[in-house]
């Protein structure tokens, strides 16, 4: 039993690291139908520069500013590349990214050497809560409740501010939200900036807690790719959805049966589309 | 249609006249034959692949899985069933060819990038099994223990293990044969349709012809293609590679094409010679290879989207 | 004159959500007639069309064509029943040829889409048929052009071209004029003409050009705010005072 609670628990983290991941790429997605392939190294340069911040501001500052560094990044980015392409066949845009994807891990190579770093977190993060719950430190509570904040935080930016609700509006109907004077380029710009944030975030949060490494979102941008798919087409909700579905799915697989841990997120992929095409929460029509 | 320099013809004839010509001119510069075996089988994928890409408008960025799983198919057959060359490039062929054709049951309903991404979550699945179960796949360290053994055709004897030579135009052959195949397909009123769908999938479909059924079909037949190409390399080094499955495999496929020329025929031919050159090269004078890969797919992107033969065919055309 | 008409709208509805687009519509189009439907911008037109060729269901009402209620047959099927449709903005196969988009299209008609390999007798039947509609949209000439390089006109005709491939006896043309020069529109209703008074098909247009219209259309049925206004021969709208109140009137 406690076998199962600790696995659940852990399944809850790394569902919560794949709804950070996932939720950047399908704003993304859903906005400039872009699949950004280097997602993965904008999460290990949100990490690396967490471990480059942390001597001078402290792990609590680095939290904070080493994602925002990341949306700065991806902003930067958007407007030097990305933004190219969007008139382009989708080819052009994932052949762009993946290259990308390349150059980023050899930049981090170059810079912070190959080897694994750690990232030191504070001593109060790292115990247990308590004697019994000794498999569960305060640092994965503390992800997880980040990782709250973290999307309360999206949906709130996305409800009730002007950028946020043009955004959405925008992924519902981009000829519209044009048509009505909203300056679609600078939109997808920032949504960019958005999603490259939760991307710095998530990997500042992984940094904690299994280190760094050049090529540390390459296993993290698989899962996220299914997350969506599952969760369904231009919903946010269902990417939250099914990234949580497959962290759980994956960990609770570990107890009964180790080896099927990693396809097991892949038998549910091809389960949803086997029998409910467009995701769990997909909107009817939008079999895009 | 566009009559040039580069007419259809011509460009056959120079094709089939460098091809063959490989182990001549090739030495002298400086290359060798195994490289020029490469280049084929790449071509072969790439070519497989922009059936999909270039003339039916779909994006698949999973063929790794297929190349692979022929591959796989290719060394597994003749290690543990019989050690025929032949038989074993079938039986590679036909697993990578009915992997293709069941996934693509799965993925006809979808189209741009979630076609795309959801190609490559297939393609993923292929790659962890052969990395995981490595009792019987080799895992990491891939796939040994097969050989190609010489070919009796009962007047005469291609011995392709121990002559070079030998092999490549054994590969050329096929190579041959299997876009011979294609070309004829495009010219038949199925390839129509297909580049009916790529031009306005909408008209396709209000002119009554059955997009799904149709799209399925073209993937299941690229995926053929593909798993033969995968076949032919485990022969290349009588090894099966893990690697050849990976996503990244994936996106040299793409890669090669475009760079090539993606709504040309003979385009990806042009894009694996680019490439294997490219990466020879590259590989040979620095450890960041990544870095200078990553940097040609995006300036091709941004600077060359029409590929090598789609700038030549332009230019001598319109 | 008993005859069945071709096709029969009877009561035709169609609400999103709480717009009504199309309200209680009805009409006959007799065999061999050319039928123009007009109206203001947003009266419903092309919503009508699409209830007509099964893009959506109606909310009410039925559809009959020769008689036979099609409401339930899915738009791939009216096409096999019969119903040739063009779009108010081409659609075509831009980068292929003129001979290739006809023959893609009698290809399908035939049902030869899904083969590897034409027979010698095949092959003459597609090269005949393609021919032939090639001929009778004026593009012989232009054959082996890629359709997207052609004029605006041009274009038009060979979408017209690729729906004849289909045999259609019911043709429905969305805006068949829409945004062509002088010349073009008089290329473009050429071809009408000709396809209804030497071809005999069915034709029901959608148009904005008056000139268009009256030199064409047999009747005329006006459509304003999703409602039928009023139905009539050229010489009956021209003095229907409704109409010119509503439509006529005002400049586009």
């Amino acid at each position: 039993m406690e076998l199962v609670l600790f696995n659940l628990a852990n399944g809850l983290i790394v569902g919560a690291f794949y709804v950070l991941m996932a939720l950047g790429l399908s704003l993304i997605i859903n906005l400039s139908n872009v699949v950004n392939f280097a997602h993965g190294n904008f999460l290990a340069i949100g990490g690396y520069l967490a471990f480059t911040l942390t001597p001078y501001i402290g792990f609590w500052g680095a939290l904070l500013v080493s994602p925002l560094l990341t949306a700065v990044f991806g902003y930067f980015i958007e407007q030097v590349l990305i933004r190219h392409v969007y008139a382009r066949n989708h080819i052009y845009s994932l052949l762009l990214t993946f290259g990308l994807g390349f150059i980023l891990q050899d930049v981090c190579r170059f810079i912070w050497g190959p080897s694994p770093l750690p990232l030191g977190i504070p001593d109060i993060l790292s115990l247990p809560i308590t004697e019994e719950l000794f498999f569960i430190t305060w640092y994965r509570v503390f992800m997880v409740a980040v990782v709250i904040v973290a999307v309360s935080g999206l949906f709130a930016f996305l409800r009730f501010t002007r950028v946020g609700m043009r955004i959405r509006a925008g992924t519902l109907d981009l000829d519209t939200v044009s048509a009505l004077g909203v300056n679609v380029a600078a939109l997808r710009s920032y949504n960019f900036a958005v999603g490259s944030f939760l991307a710095g975030l998530a990997g500042v949060l992984a940094a904690g807690q299994i280190g760094l490494n050049p090529n540390m979102g390459d296993d993290l941008i698989m899962p996220s790719f299914i997350a969506i798919i599952v969760g369904g087409v231009g919903s946010l909700t269902g990417t939250l959805l099914g990234g949580l579905l497959i962290g759980v799915a994956a960990a609770l697989t570990t107890v009964f049966y180790p080896a099927g841990a990693e396809a097991v997120i892949y038998v549910i992929m091809a389960i949803v589309l086997l029998i409910r095409p467009r995701g769990l929460l997909g909107e009817e029509g939008m079999l895009t | 249609m566009n009559e040039n320099f580069l007419s259809r013809h011509r460009q056959l004839l120079i094709v089939w006249a460098l091809l063959l010509t490989v182990p001549f001119w090739l030495p002298m510069l400086g290359g060798y034959t195994a490289l020029a075996g490469r280049v084929v089988v790449f071509a072969l994928a790439a070519m497989s692949f922009n059936l999909l890409l270039g003339f039916t408008g779909i994006m698949s960025f999973g063929h790794a899985a297929y190349f692979g799983l022929g591959a796989y198919g290719c060394g597994l057959f003749m290690k543990f069933v019989t050690a025929s060359t032949l038989l074993g490039v079938l039986a590679g062929t036909l697993v990578g060819g009915i992997a293709g054709t069941l996934f693509g049951l799965l993925l006809v309903r979808r189209r741009g990038v979630y076609f795309a991404m959801v190609t490559i979550a297939f393609g993923q699945v292929c790659f962890y099994i052969a990395y995981k179960w490595d009792e019987f796949t080799g895992g990491y360290d891939g796939l040994r223990g097969f050989a190609r053994a010489p070919i009796d055709f009962g007047i005469f004897k291609l011995d392709i293990a121990a002559s070079n030579n030998a092999f490549y135009y054994f590969v050329v052959a096929i190579f041959g044969l299997a876009v011979g195949l294609q070309a004829l397909i495009l010219k038949s009123p199925f390839g129509r349709t297909m580049l009916a769908i790529r031009e306005n999938e909408r008209r396709a479909r209000f002119l009554g012809i059955p997009i799904e059924k149709h799209i399925w079909l073209a993937f299941s037949i690229s995926c053929f293609f593909t798993a033969l190409a995968g076949s032919l390399y485990a022969l290349l080094n009588n090894f099966a590679d893990p690697l050849g499955l990976n996503y990244i495999m994936s996106g040299n496929i793409v890669m090669i094409t475009v760079m090539g020329g993606m709504r040309t025929f003979w385009g990806p031919l042009v894009g694996a010679v680019l490439f294997v050159a490219l990466q020879d090269y590259v590989s040979s004078m620095t450890t960041n290879w990544m870095f200078f890969v990553g940097l040609t797919f995006v300036a091709v992107v941004l600077f060359f989207p029409r590929g090598l033969m789609g700038m030549l065919q332009k230019r001598a055309g319109t | 004159m008993s005859t069945v008409p071709k096709l029969e709208v009877k009561g035709a509805t169609k609400q999103f959500g709480s717009l009504v687009a199309v309200s209680d519509v009805s009409m006959r189009v007799m065999p061999g007639e050319l039928r123009a439907v007009i109206g203001p911008n947003g009266a419903g037109k092309t919503t009508f069309f699409n209830l007509i060729t099964g893009f959506f269901p109606p909310t009410s009402g039925d559809i009959l064509l020769d008689g036979q209620n099609i409401n339930s047959i899915p738009a791939a099927g009216r096409v096999k029943l019969g119903m040739g449709r063009t779009f108010q903005i081409t659609e075509i196969f831009p980068e292929l040829t003129v001979r290739e988009n006809a023959r893609i299209a009698v290809e399908t008609g035939l049902g030869f889409s899904l083969r590897g390999w034409l027979t010698g007798a095949d092959e003459k039947r597609v090269r005949d048929a393609s021919d032939e509609v090639m001929t009778m949209a004026n593009l012989t000439a232009k054959a082996d052009r890629l359709v997207g390089e052609l004029s605006h006109g041009d274009q038009r005709s060979a979408e017209i071209a690729m729906a004849l491939a289909l045999k259609p006896t019911l043709l429905l043309l969305d805006e068949p004029t829409a945004g062509m020069g002088d010349e073009e529109t008089y290329q473009v209703t050429g071809l009408i003409r000709r396809l209804h008074r030497d071809s005999k098909y069915t034709i029901v247009l959608i148009e904005h050009d008056m000139r268009v219209v009256f030199h064409l259309a047999d009747r005329i049925s006006v459509l304003a705010e999703g409602k039928l206004l009023a139905e009539g021969t050229p010489a009956e709208i021209a003095a229907n005072e409704h109409v010119q109140n509503a439509y006529l009137g005002k400049a586009e």
